[in-house]
This record gives C-alpha cells, sequence and structure tokens, in this order.
C-alpha cells in the first residue's frame, strides 16, 4: 500500500457518487473502488462511510436495492440516480474549475504578478 | 424537501426493517474486511479485531446513519412522549382534573363555533354566494320597517338595474299535493322564471320555468327537490313529463334539483311558478309586497352594495314622477334597501350568537388559567430535579422542548375527549331548537371542525407551555438547588403570578355568572309579559283551503262557519273560531288603514296596523278584553253592513280624548267612498303581536272574514280539556266537512309563546352551563392554589405552632388571603360585567346593564363557592402537628 492521504472535507460525497456511477456497489464496494481508482492514494475512515451513503439516500442521489454479493452474500447495492448523476457532473466540473484555479495561483511566478 | 419528508415517513413506516437493514448491512461491512484481512496473512481472531477498530463504534455510526435520515428527531420526539406520558400518569389527580378542565372548554368552544361556522361564516351554498343580495321596501315613518318587493318592483326592475346580473323573486306557500283520498301539505316556493339562474344552482334533470309560464293559465308546471324525487317517485329517472295533483290541479313535473339545493332556510320540497295577472305589475300594486314576496339579486362581477343601492334610488326616484301614492310614500320614509342575502338573513341572530362565543372565550380563558396554575404548581414541585438536570449539561432547548411536549400532550388528549363533549354539545343544541334558527338546519359536526379543534388544542398547548418554560428558565441552577430547603420561602414572583391568575380567573366567572344573570332576568322579564289574552287551555292549527274546491270567498266563509259551528258543538269546547293570522306566530303582517276624517299631519303617513280577519267566536277563543262597545261575531260576516274592531292603542292614536264607537275607517291607504267605510263597534284590549317583547304600540284591527276570505286560516279553539287532546278531534272534524283538508302546524297557544321566546331561551340556557363550568372550574383552581400554599408552609406552620399559635389563627390566616384574592377578583368582575352587560343592551328586554340584584347574587354565588373550596386547605393548615412538620425532610 502506498502513501495515502486523508478525504478533503466535502468531497467525500463526491467520490462516492462517482464509485456508484462506475458499477452498482455495496457499501464495502464502494470503499474499496475509492481506494482503487483514486490509485490507492485516498483512504476513507470507514466509519464516516455509511452515513454519508444515508445522507445520500436520503437526498434521493443514489438508490439502494439489496442483491447477492460475489460470495452469495445477501447485501444492499446502491446505484445512481438521476439526480445523482446531475450531482455528480455538477460537482465534477466545480471541482475542475476550483482545482485548475487552485493551480494556476499555485503556479504565479513573480513575472506574472 | 418533500422527496426527504417522504423518505422519513417510508423509513418511520418501517422502522424495524430499517434498523435490521442497517445492522445486516454494517455486519455484512465488516465481514468482508475481515475476510480480507484474512487472506492478507492475517489470523482470523486478530483480523477480527483489526475489523472491529478500524470500523469505529458500532453504535455511533449507526446514530450517524439515524441522524442522516432525520430519524434523531423524532427518536428525541418519541422519548419525550414516552416521559411525558410517565410523569403525567404518577400524578392521576392533576392530569385527569386538567383533561377534563380541557375537555369541556375545548368542547363548548366547539359546540358554538360549529355554529358560529354554520350559520355566520360558511358561505351559501350557491356559486359566489357572496354576489347574492335581497332588497326589501321600508316605510319608517308609516311603522313598517319591512315590508318585502313587489311584483311590479320585480318587472320594473328586471334588466333595468345595471348594477344586477340577474333579478328574481319568490313567495313561499304550501300546497296540498296529491289524489283525493291521500293529500299531503307540503311547503313550496312559487319563483320567478330567472330565480335558479340567479342562485346560480338549477335544475341538474330537465328544465327550468320559462317566461311563459309565469299566467294562471300557463303556470301548471312543477320542479321536484331531490329529496321529494327521491321519496315519492323512488328517484324514478324518467320522472319529467310525469303529472302531479297541486291543490286539485294537475301539473306537469318539469325538472329536479340537485341533491343538497337548499334555499336559505327554507323547507320547501317543490318549486312552482310565481304566476300573476297583469294588472298585478301595474304602478298601482307597486307598494303591495306585504313581506310574502321577497326579491333576490345577483350583483355583477365587480359591482358593489352601493352602486346597486344608488342605482335602486335613482330608478326609484324617476317612477315616483308616475306614481299615484308618491306623496303618501314619501312621506311614509319609503326606501328600496339592497343587503347581502347572507348577511341579512342571519343579522337576527348574529349578536346572541357573538355574545355566546365570547361567553365560550373566557370559559376556554378560565380552564387555560386553571391549567397554566396547575402546572407552576407542579413545575414547583420539581425544580430541584430540574435544577439538577440542567447542572449535569441538560440544554435550555431540551427543557423548553419537554415542557411543550408535555403540555401539548394534554391539551391534544384533552382536545380529542373535547371532540366527543363538542358532539354531544352541538346534539344538545338540537334539543334547545338550533336547527329552528336560520341556516340551523347546516349545523353539523364535520371533518373540518375536527381539524379544527385539535389544531386548536396544539396552538394551546405551545401557549400553555410558555410561562412554565419560563418559569423553569429562570431562575439560576445553585438557587434552585437551595429553593424551598430547609431555609428557603416560596419564590415571591411564582406566588404573585398565581394570586393573579385567581384573582382574574374569579373575575372572569364573576362576569360570566353576571352575563347570565341579566340574560336569565330578561327571559323571566320577557316570559312574565302578558300576552293580552288568556293562552291556556286553547289549541290552534291552520289550515289552507284549496282555490278549486273553495274559489270564492263564499265557499270560504260556507267552511268556516260550518267548521266553527261543529267544533263549537262538541263536548268540551268552549267556543271557536278562526282568523287570518295568529299573534305571535311569526306571521304578523301589517296593512294600511285610512281613518275617515283624520288629517294627515305634516310628515305623517297612513300607518301600517297589525290586521286580522275574524270569524266564528275568535275573540272567546283567544279570551280578548273588551274595552268598550262589542266583540265581532260569527254573523257580522253575513251582515250587509260593514263592521270592525280596533284595539286600544288604535284608538288612543287617533281619537285620544274621546271615543272610537261609530267611528269610520277604511282598508287600504286611501279613503274611498263611504259604502266601503267599516264603522268600529268595539275596542279591544292590546295584544301582543310580533313577539312578546314587542314594546310598540303599532294598533290592530280585526275585520269580519268575509271582507277578505283568506285563503289560509289558522283555527284557535278554547276548551276545558288539555289543548293538546284535542288535536285529533280536531282533524277529524275538519275530514269530515272536506276529507282532503288536512290540519297543519297543530300546537297549544302556549307552545307557540315559548317557541316564540326559544331565541332567548336557548342562550340564557347555555350562558347558565357555561357559568356552572366556569364556577367549577374556578373551585378547582382556588381550591388547588390554596392548598398548594398551605404545604409549602408546613415548616413555617409547624414552627409558628410550635411556638404557642392557636389553629384558629392559622385557619383565620389561609382564609383572609382567600377573601382578599376573592375580593379583588369581585371588583374587577364587577368591572367586566358593567361592559359586558353594555355590549350586550340590545339582547336585553327591560333588564338595565348594571343591575345591583344580579350583581349581588353573582357575587354571593362566588364568594359561597370559592370559599368552600378554601375550607378544605384552611382546614387541613390548622390541623398540621407541628413535630411532624419539622421533622419532615
Amino acid at each position: 500500500m502506498g502513501k495515502t492521504a486523508d478525504v478533503l472535507p466535502g468531497t467525500l460525497d463526491m467520490l462516492i457518487l462517482k464509485a456508484v456511477s462506475l458499477k452498482p456497489l455495496h457499501g464495502y464496494g464502494v470503499l474499496l473502488r475509492i481506494r482503487q481508482i483514486s490509485g490507492d492514494a485516498l483512504d476513507i475512515p470507514q466509519g464516516s462511510l455509511y452515513p454519508a451513503l444515508y445522507r445520500l439516500e436520503h437526498q434521493d442521489l443514489i438508490a439502494a436495492e439489496w442483491g447477492q454479493s460475489e460470495n452469495n452474500r445477501r447485501a444492499k447495492y446502491y446505484t445512481l440516480t438521476a439526480a445523482g448523476r446531475r450531482r455528480l457532473r455538477e460537482e465534477t466540473a466545480g471541482w475542475n474549475r476550483l482545482a485548475s484555479a487552485i493551480a494556476a495561483a499555485l503556479n504565479a511566478t513573480s513575472e506574472e504578478v | 424537501m418533500f422527496k426527504r419528508l417522504r423518505s422519513l415517513f417510508r423509513v418511520l413506516t418501517s422502522r424495524r426493517d430499517f434498523e435490521d437493514g442497517m445492522t445486516e448491512e454494517l455486519r455484512f461491512h465488516i465481514e468482508q474486511y475481515t475476510d480480507d484481512l484474512v487472506r492478507s496473512g492475517i489470523s482470523r481472531v486478530e483480523a477480527a479485531r483489526r475489523a472491529r477498530i478500524e470500523f469505529g463504534s458500532l453504535n455511533s455510526v449507526k446514530g450517524d446513519c439515524r441522524e442522516a435520515r432525520g430519524l434523531h428527531l423524532f427518536d428525541e420526539l418519541v422519548r419525550e412522549l414516552t416521559y411525558a406520558a410517565r410523569l403525567l400518569r404518577k400524578t392521576p389527580g392533576f392530569t385527569v382534573t386538567a383533561l377534563l378542565t380541557l375537555a369541556l372548554c375545548l368542547g363548548a368552544n366547539l359546540t358554538i363555533f360549529a355554529v358560529i361556522d354554520s350559520i355566520l361564516l360558511r358561505p351559501l351554498p350557491f356559486p359566489e354566494s357572496d354576489r347574492l343580495v335581497t332588497l326589501f321596501n321600508t316605510y319608517p315613518k308609516a311603522g313598517v320597517e319591512r315590508d318585502g318587493s313587489s311584483l311590479t318592483n320585480y318587472y320594473e326592475r328586471r334588466g333595468r338595474i345595471p348594477a344586477f346580473a340577474s333579478v328574481a323573486i319568490y313567495r313561499y306557500g304550501t300546497a296540498t299535493i296529491g289524489e283525493a283520498g291521500s293529500t299531503e301539505r307540503e311547503q313550496i316556493t312559487r319563483v320567478s322564471p330567472d330565480f335558479f339562474s340567479t342562485l346560480g344552482l338549477g335544475p341538474v334533470m330537465g328544465r327550468t320555468f320559462t317566461e311563459q309560464e309565469t299566467t294562471y293559465q300557463t303556470d301548471s308546471v312543477a320542479i321536484l327537490t331531490d329529496a321529494y324525487w327521491r321519496q315519492r317517485y323512488n328517484a324514478d329517472p324518467r320522472v319529467i313529463g310525469k303529472q302531479i295533483r297541486v291543490d286539485g290541479l294537475s301539473k306537469t313535473v318539469i325538472g329536479v334539483l340537485p341533491p343538497g339545493f337548499r334555499f336559505l332556510s327554507s323547507q320547501a320540497r317543490l318549486y312552482f311558478p310565481l304566476a300573476s295577472r297583469a294588472e298585478d305589475r301595474t304602478p298601482l300594486q307597486r307598494h303591495s309586497g306585504g313581506n310574502v314576496t321577497q326579491m333576490i339579486a345577483r350583483l355583477k362581477p365587480g359591482a358593489t352594495l352601493a352602486q346597486a343601492q344608488s342605482q335602486i334610488d335613482t330608478q326609484n326616484t324617476a317612477l315616483e314622477a308616475d306614481d299615484p301614492q308618491a306623496k303618501m310614500m314619501a312621506d311614509a320614509g319609503f326606501r328600496s334597501i339592497v343587503v347581502q342575502l347572507h348577511a341579512d338573513h342571519v343579522a337576527s341572530i348574529r349578536p346572541t350568537l357573538l355574545l355566546l362565543q365570547a361567553g365560550v372565550l373566557a370559559l376556554l380563558l378560565i380552564g387555560a388559567v386553571n391549567l397554566v396554575n396547575l402546572l407552576l404548581i407542579r413545575a414547583s414541585g420539581r425544580v430541584k430535579e430540574l435544577a439538577v438536570r440542567q447542572a449535569l449539561g441538560a440544554s435550555r432547548l431540551h427543557m423548553v422542548s419537554e415542557v411543550v411536549v408535555e403540555t401539548t400532550l394534554l391539551t391534544l388528549v384533552g382536545g380529542l375527549l373535547g371532540l366527543a363533549v363538542g358532539a354531544a354539545g352541538i346534539r344538545l343544541l338540537g334539543v334547545l331548537g338550533a336547527d329552528r334558527l336560520p341556516l340551523g338546519g347546516r349545523i353539523a359536526f364535520d371533518a373540518r371542525l375536527a381539524l379544527a379543534a385539535l389544531v386548536a388544542a396544539v396552538v394551546m398547548g405551545i401557549v400553555l407551555a410558555a410561562p412554565i418554560a419560563w418559569f423553569n428558565l429562570r431562575r439560576h441552577p445553585g438557587n434552585g438547588l437551595r429553593w424551598e430547603s430547609r431555609g428557603g420561602t416560596t419564590g415571591r414572583a411564582a406566588q404573585i403570578l398565581r394570586h393573579s391568575f385567581i384573582v382574574s380567573q374569579i373575575a372572569l366567572a364573576f362576569m360570566l355568572l353576571a352575563g347570565t344573570g341579566l340574560l336569565g332576568l330578561s327571559l323571566k322579564r320577557a316570559m312574565a309579559v302578558s300576552p293580552g289574552f288568556r293562552s291556556d287551555h286553547v289549541l290552534t292549527g291552520q289550515i289552507s283551503l284549496p282555490s278549486k274546491n273553495y274559489p270564492d270567498g263564499a265557499a270560504r266563509l260556507a267552511f268556516v262557519e260550518k267548521l266553527t259551528d261543529k267544533i263549537g258543538r262538541l263536548p268540551g269546547v268552549l267556543s271557536a273560531g278562526v282568523a287570518s293570522n295568529l299573534p305571535l306566530s311569526g306571521h304578523s303582517g301589517k296593512s294600511a288603514a285610512a281613518v275617515k276624517g283624520h288629517i294627515l299631519r305634516p310628515g305623517e303617513s297612513p300607518r301600517g296596523h297589525y290586521s286580522y280577519w275574524v270569524g266564528g267566536d275568535y275573540f272567546g277563543a283567544l279570551s280578548l278584553t273588551l274595552r268598550e262597545g262589542r266583540f265581532l261575531t260569527a254573523a257580522d260576516s253575513r251582515r250587509a253592513q260593514r263592521v270592525c274592531v280596533v284595539d286600544e292603542d288604535f284608538a288612543r292614536y287617533y281619537w285620544p280624548d274621546s271615543s272610537a264607537l261609530g267611528q269610520r275607517l277604511f282598508e287600504g291607504s286611501e279613503e274611498s267612498n263611504d259604502a266601503e267605510a267599516f264603522t268600529i263597534v268595539g275596542v279591544v284590549g292590546r295584544v301582543k303581536q310580533a313577539g312578546l317583547t314587542d314594546d310598540v304600540a303599532q294598533g290592530a284591527i280585526y275585520y269580519p272574514y268575509v271582507f277578505r276570505g283568506d285563503s289560509d286560516v289558522f283555527v284557535a279553539v278554547r276548551t276545558g280539556l288539555p289543548p293538546e287532546s284535542l288535536g285529533l278531534t280536531l282533524q277529524n272534524v275538519v275530514r269530515q266537512i272536506d276529507p282532503d283538508l288536512p290540519v297543519n302546524d297543530i300546537r297549544s297557544m302556549e307552545t307557540r309563546i315559548a317557541d316564540s321566546l326559544v331565541t332567548r331561551r336557548s342562550p340564557a340556557l347555555l350562558a347558565g352551563l357555561f357559568s356552572a363550568i366556569a364556577l367549577l372550574l374556578t373551585a378547582i383552581g382556588s381550591y388547588g392554589v390554596l392548598s398548594y400554599a398551605v404545604a409549602q408552609r408546613r415548616r413555617e406552620i409547624g414552627v409558628r405552632m410550635a411556638l404557642g399559635a392557636r389553629p384558629e389563627q392559622i385557619r383565620g390566616q389561609f382564609f383572609s388571603l382567600a377573601l382578599r384574592l376573592l375580593a379583588c377578583g369581585t371588583l374587577l368582575g364587577v368591572i367586566g360585567a358593567w361592559l359586558a352587560g353594555r355590549a350586550m343592551q340590545t339582547l336585553l328586554f327591560h333588564v338595565p346593564a348594571l343591575s345591583f340584584s344580579i350583581l349581588a347574587a353573582a357575587a354571593g354565588v362566588m364568594g359561597v363557592v370559592s370559599l368552600v373550596a378554601c375550607l378544605l386547605p384552611s382546614h387541613r393548615a390548622a390541623r398540621i402537628s407541628p413535630m411532624e412538620a419539622l421533622a419532615e425532610e
């Protein structure tokens, strides 16, 4: 396992939506998927994952359904709703704007001032 | 927002599933993680331990999940509700008292509000009913305040008043329906063709009346109400075109009205066209409304009452140019008034209803004050507990929400009980005759009312919580812990608050008592008024002679003579007579009469007098007093000579200094040729015509029956037997003469008089009921507060008694406190009673706003009740044993 970083406040929801958008996942799967797609760079505190999932479901951004896991256990699978898809698009755009703005700010040299 | 509520609702309805699912999901997570750890080479025991540690506290994760779903607030509420319910169960005496208080107060308010709602607030059941108006003619200077509208008015106004979308006219009546041998008397209404379109609600089946159907030759059509159609025709869908016999004539059914169609308070079950002749519509008949014909109109959208009024005034002025009676009518102060239909219909009952509502609101206030007092006392008992909890970190918000939950739980349960009380109250109103009020038939207990009551209960719970929460939060926890410990005494502010509540309660109850006294005295005075005749042992009934079998005055006279003759010969009957009208039966109409030789003074107009056309021995049947001359007899209807009898008011008005005997008068507002004149042959005592409380000396004239030969007659029979026992005999006699003729409205004269007082008696009874509840509540309140004062000061009393105070001194001390509170309350109550009396003045009959005897009686009752309530606690104080009191704690 390489070096991991804590998730920035406010970005957990976005990451969950992204993870779920790729394929329906159960809670543990979301954890693994985020770790995987971030190249093991991001590690989510396990205790904070479920309240976030419940909150997103409450906001109708994701939907939950009981299904069978890979090893034939009953598990709750989350999928993205239409509203969730919209939210993910907005948040991604917002994040990209913010990230490039911060990157630009950090790359500024004395000549540009 | 809505989506979240739905999600919360979904979770709440399957709470167990939610919890189970959450547990399973979290367990699945931990097990998967454990498996992964095992796969990476860690022992299973160690893997399980690490999985648990990394996951964190299962319970706190679950709590966070619930919170994410908005469940924590709900859980909190459930916890507080359980806590409040447990507290309330622990003090059953308090809880039962509080619930009963709430049930009575809210129930009484609900009952009266149901009446106000159905009579004053709910719009009439027609589309845009606020645009419906009624018009009537008034001749104030002739003593005729209200005289309906005439056919002429209708034909002149139709389509000529720009502010009106339409105008219609109607006349209530009765008709005999059915084939010979099985007839029934039904309430009917005759209406102009535009009646239903003016209301905006017409037949759902068939059609409405047409313009061609307004003459006597073409008016043989009928429209049925839904109820009549269902009852008589079994809801036959092919009823249109069927024949129906009305007063012996055949009519065709052309329409059926929608279910629930009801015009104002009318009981009419059939509608007929209002037919008339051309001469009924001429300017000469312009002032012949006589209260039998009434006009309604619908304002155009955007038109105002004031516009309509000014257009009517303008038209009246223009019409006066060709009116032969213009000068006379101007002298009589003639005007046509436009008023809202709904407001006008309920105008007579409005002040009474508002008064009753004010009364029950006062009752609610007393109950609320009582509850606050009891709750404050309870809160004082828990001061230490609350202080400890606050010291241990309970938030202020939490303490407030706890109080709100508790009081709201109380008021909500009280409100539910109040619904039952309200439903019973509405039934009681039915017994008291509420359905006879204008629109009283609409009074009902429905879901809307129940909802309003429950909302009111919740609001009341929150309002009641405010002073308690303030009391709980007011003091510093440190103070609370010392509060009422060995050295402490009662909090001064709380004591003042409790005492001022008791004072205001006594004042309010006193106001209610005094108000009830005024209503009661007013009723008693009204009942003591002599109607001017002997009302005992008189049976009355009404007969309508259909024009088919009784086409003219001669035929009707023959019937009347036969009837009075036959009844007069029955055993037990002393005398029998008929009249076109009976006093105090709600039909009193006035007609104009012109006295020969009477020159109108400037500004004086021909006066309207109560006019009766009487046959048989009417005067004997009602036992009128003879002042001068003689009564009319049955024979006067057969004599060529025209005679009449007047009452003493009439005689005094025209001949204040001489005898009325031998003077002559004309029926109608103008003198005509001498052959038409009636000679006065007798003067009788005055009779209360319109109502017992009617104080205007309007004058009355009695003509022999034949000179108008009305088809509607009232029969009056004086008997030595109980009058009701004669009812069947009366019907039999009528049936012997004419088998198709029913007798309606058979009631003893005393019942008629009692019925005429229903708008006085029922409010007085209700007010009495409210006062009784108010007294009870005040007694409970005084008892509670004084008991508490005694309990608070046990130690102090113990010390004083140990130092030698005598029991009488202790008892006296508490008693004098009670007396002081009573005195303050009564003083405020007198001021309140005076204000209330002034507000009620228009409803009172010969009773001043401030009656000393009523105030004294109210003070007496109030004093006795509250002192008795205080006696027990004072007595208990005097019996406190110093040893026990000091040994406590």
